[in-house]
C-alpha cells in the first residue's frame, strides 16, 4: 500500500505560497526566540511538588500592550530591552500551575545575555508573586556549578518584585538597604553572569506582574 | 504490524477527545495556547562535481535544504487541571530549480502527543527514537547529522512513547521506516533510546540507542528502492557544552541490507560575539555502507543577524562523490498570531 504525503502538486501549491506571503504583510508578528521549559513535567513537579498539572500559555508584549507597554517595562526595569532576546514581539511561555482545579502558582523563564551566549533563568512564584523557586535552565559557564547550586537559588526564596525596586540593573548595585544586599555571589569569577541573573530575575518578575498579576507591584 | 495498528486505534480514540476539547478551548484575552511561525529560506551554492550553481545543500533529491516557504505550528490542549496534549505541524513548500517537480511539498512534524501519566505517547510523523537526530533539531541548518546520511530517519510515520526521568530520559518508537512519505511494503523501524544527563541542566547528555527493522531506501519524498532492507544498528551519542563550546559525537554500528554499516560523526562549534551570534562549526564524518567507506568533512558559519534572521554558509568535501561545494543560506523564522 502506498500513501504519499497528502499534498497536491498543483496550482494549490502556488496559491498556498501567495497566502503565506500575505500573512507576513497582514498578521501580527512575533519574534522567534522565546524561552520555555525543556522538561516541564519534571521541572513543574520539582518546583511545585504539590501540583497535579500545569497549563501552558503564550503571551507577548506586542500582543498585549505594544510599544507603550514595552516603554513601561523598560522604565520598571531601569534599562532598555536589547539584543536577540529582548524585543516587544518575543513570545513568552508562562505556566499556570494547578493542584486539582485550583491555580496555585506560576512558572516563567527569560533569556538573558550571559558571558557565553545566553542564559535562561526560571522563577516559580506563588499567586502573590513571591518567589518560591529560582533556577538556571541554561548556563554553560565553567563556573556555572556554583551558580546552579541550590544554595544560590534559595537566596531568592520569599523575595518579590518590591525587593528589586532599588536594584539598578545597569550598575549592578543596590541603592540603600534591602533584602537584595543579602544575596551573595558564590562564584566571583562569574560576576557578569551573577549580575545577569539578577537582571533576569527583575525582568522576569516585571513580566509576571504585567501578564499575570495585573500590575500588583506597579510603583 | 498488528501492534502498530492496535496502537493507532487506541491513540485515535484518545485523540478524538482532545480535539473536542480544542473546540471548547478559550484562552485569556491577550494570551494564546498556540504558536505559529512562518519560515522562509533561500539556498544557493556551487558544486565542483556538478560544475555549476546548485540550489540545494545536500542533493537534488534530498528534502533539506532547498529554497522554501514553510510554517511551524504548535497547539496546546488543556483541561481544567492543565495541559493534556500537544499538536505539532511543520511543513514546507520547497522549490526545485531542476528536476521534474518545481514545487515540492514536504512534511516534517505532523503529530499529536498525549500525556499518559508521567509519560507521553505520540502518533503521526515525528522523530523516531534513534540517535542524536531523535532530539537534536537541525531543521533549519545546513550541517546535518548522521540520520540524513542513511543511518536512521529525520522523521518517520508511527507511534512513540517517551518519559522524562530525573537523570535523563527514555523512549521507544515503532515507525514505518519510510521517512517523509508513508509507504507500507512490509517495512518497519523499531527503535529506542535512553539517555543520561539533561543538556540544559547538566551541560551534557549521553545516549544509547538501538534499532531494528526493514527500512525503505528513500531520499526526501523519493522512493529509491521499493524493497525493504534489513536495518540493525546500535548507536551512542554524546553532547557536551562548556563555556561557548559545543561538541556532539555519534557512533553507529550494525547492518544495513546484507552488509555491515557504521558511522562516526563529530560536530564541534564555538559561539562568538555577544549572545553567541556568530557560530563557527566543523563536522568531520565517516560513513561505511554498501561496502564503501566515505569521508565527509564540513565547515559551517552562522550569524544571527536579528531575532528572526540567520545567515549561514557551509563548505563541504565529500570523498565518495568527489565533490567540493559551498552553500549559502538566508533563513527567516517569524512568529505570528492567527
Amino acid at each position: 500500500m502506498v500513501i504519499n504525503t497528502p499534498f497536491s502538486k498543483s496550482n494549490a501549491g502556488v496559491l498556498i505560497t501567495i497566502l503565506l506571503i500575505s500573512c507576513l504583510l497582514v498578521l501580527p508578528l512575533l519574534a522567534a526566540v522565546g524561552c520555555d521549559l525543556n522538561d516541564p513535567d519534571r521541572d513543574v513537579k520539582r518546583l511545585f511538588p504539590e501540583s497535579t498539572g500545569y497549563k501552558t500559555i503564550y503571551v507577548s508584549v506586542a500582543q498585549k500592550g505594544g510599544e507603550a507597554m514595552l516603554r513601561r517595562i523598560e522604565e520598571r526595569l531601569g534599562d532598555k530591552f536589547q539584543g536577540l532576546y529582548e524585543t516587544a514581539d518575543v513570545p513568552y511561555t508562562m505556566y499556570q500551575i494547578f493542584k486539582g482545579r485550583d491555580l496555585i502558582g506560576y512558572i516563567h523563564g527569560v533569556n538573558q545575555k550571559g558571558t557565553y551566549g545566553g542564559i535562561q533563568v526560571f522563577l516559580a512564584v506563588d499567586l502573590e508573586g513571591l518567589i518560591r523557586g529560582f533556577y538556571f535552565q541554561k548556563l554553560t559557564s565553567q563556573f556555572g556549578k556554583q551558580l546552579r547550586d541550590e544554595a544560590f537559588g534559595r537566596q531568592f526564596t520569599g523575595l518579590n518584585l518590591r525587593d528589586f525596586f532599588n536594584y539598578d540593573v545597569a550598575s549592578g548595585t543596590v541603592k540603600g538597604e534591602g533584602k537584595l544586599t543579602a544575596i551573595k555571589n558564590p562564584a566571583p569569577q562569574a560576576e557578569a553572569d551573577f549580575r545577569a541573573a539578577l537582571r533576569a530575575t527583575k525582568k522576569n518578575l516585571i513580566l509576571i506582574d504585567e501578564f499575570l498579576l495585573g500590575n500588583k507591584y506597579l510603583q | 504490524m498488528k501492534a502498530f495498528k492496535s496502537s493507532l486505534r487506541f491513540f485515535a480514540g484518545r485523540a478524538l477527545s482532545v480535539l473536542l476539547l480544542f473546540a471548547a478551548e478559550a484562552g485569556v484575552l491577550y494570551s494564546s495556547n498556540y504558536l505559529f511561525f512562518l519560515e522562509v529560506q533561500g539556498i544557493a551554492g556551487y558544486s565542483s562535481a556538478a560544475g555549476k550553481a546548485v540550489f540545494y545543500s545536500m542533493s537534488r533529491m534530498e528534502a533539506m535544504q532547498k529554497p522554501s516557504l514553510g510554517f511551524d505550528y504548535v497547539q496546546k490542549f488543556a483541561g481544567a487541571g492543565g495541559d493534556i496534549a500537544t499538536l505539532a505541524v511543520q511543513a514546507r513548500l520547497a522549490v526545485n530549480a531542476e528536476g521534474g517537480d518545481t514545487i515540492e511539498p514536504q512534511l516534517y512534524n505532523a503529530y499529536l502527543r498525549l500525556k499518559l501519566g508521567g509519560s507521553y505517547i505520540w502518533a503521526g510523523h515525528n522523530r523516531p527514537k534513534f540517535g542524536l537526530a531523535s532530539w537534536f533539531d537541525s531543521h533549519g541548518q545546513l550541517l546535518q547529522p548522521t540520520a540524513m546520511n542513511g543511518f536512521g530517519f529525520d522523521r518517520d510515520w508511527g507511534v512513540g512513547l517517551e518519559r522524562d526521568l530525573s537523570w535523563g530520559n527514555a523512549g521507544v518508537s515503532l515507525t514505518t521506516g519510510s521517512g517523509m512519505s508513508l509507504y507500507l511494503k512490509g517495512n518497519y523501524f523499531l527503535s529506542g533510546r535512553i539517555a543520561k544527563g539533561v543538556l540544559n541542566r547538566d551541560n551534557y547528555t549521553v545516549g544509547l540507542s538501538a534499532a531494528a527493522g526493514k527500512v525503505l531506501d528513500v531520499m526526501g519524498v523519493h522512493l529509491m528502492n521499493d524493497k525493504p532492507a534489513l536495518f540493525e544498528m546500535l548507536a551512542t551519542d554524546a553532547t557536551w557544552l562548556r563555556n561557548n563550546w559545543e561538541n556532539r559525537v555519534e557512533v553507529m554500528a550494525g547492518k544495513r541490507g546484507s552488509t555491515a554499516a557504521w558511522a562516526v560523526f563529530w560536530r564541534t562549534g564555538v559561539g562568538l560575539l555577544e549572545e553567541s551570534r556568530l557560530k563557527l562549526e566543523a563536522q568531520p564524518a565517516v560513513f561505511r555502507m554498501n561496502g564503501k567507506t566515505n569521508v565527509q568533512v564540513s565547515a559551517g558559519i552562522s550569524y544571527s543577524a536579528g531575532a528572526d534572521w540567520t545567515l549561514r554558509a557551509m563548505v563541504q568535501r565529500d570523498r565518495e562523490t568527489k565533490d567540493t561545494r559551498i552553500v549559502f543560506q538566508v533563513y527567516y523564522y517569524k512568529g505570528m498570531r492567527l
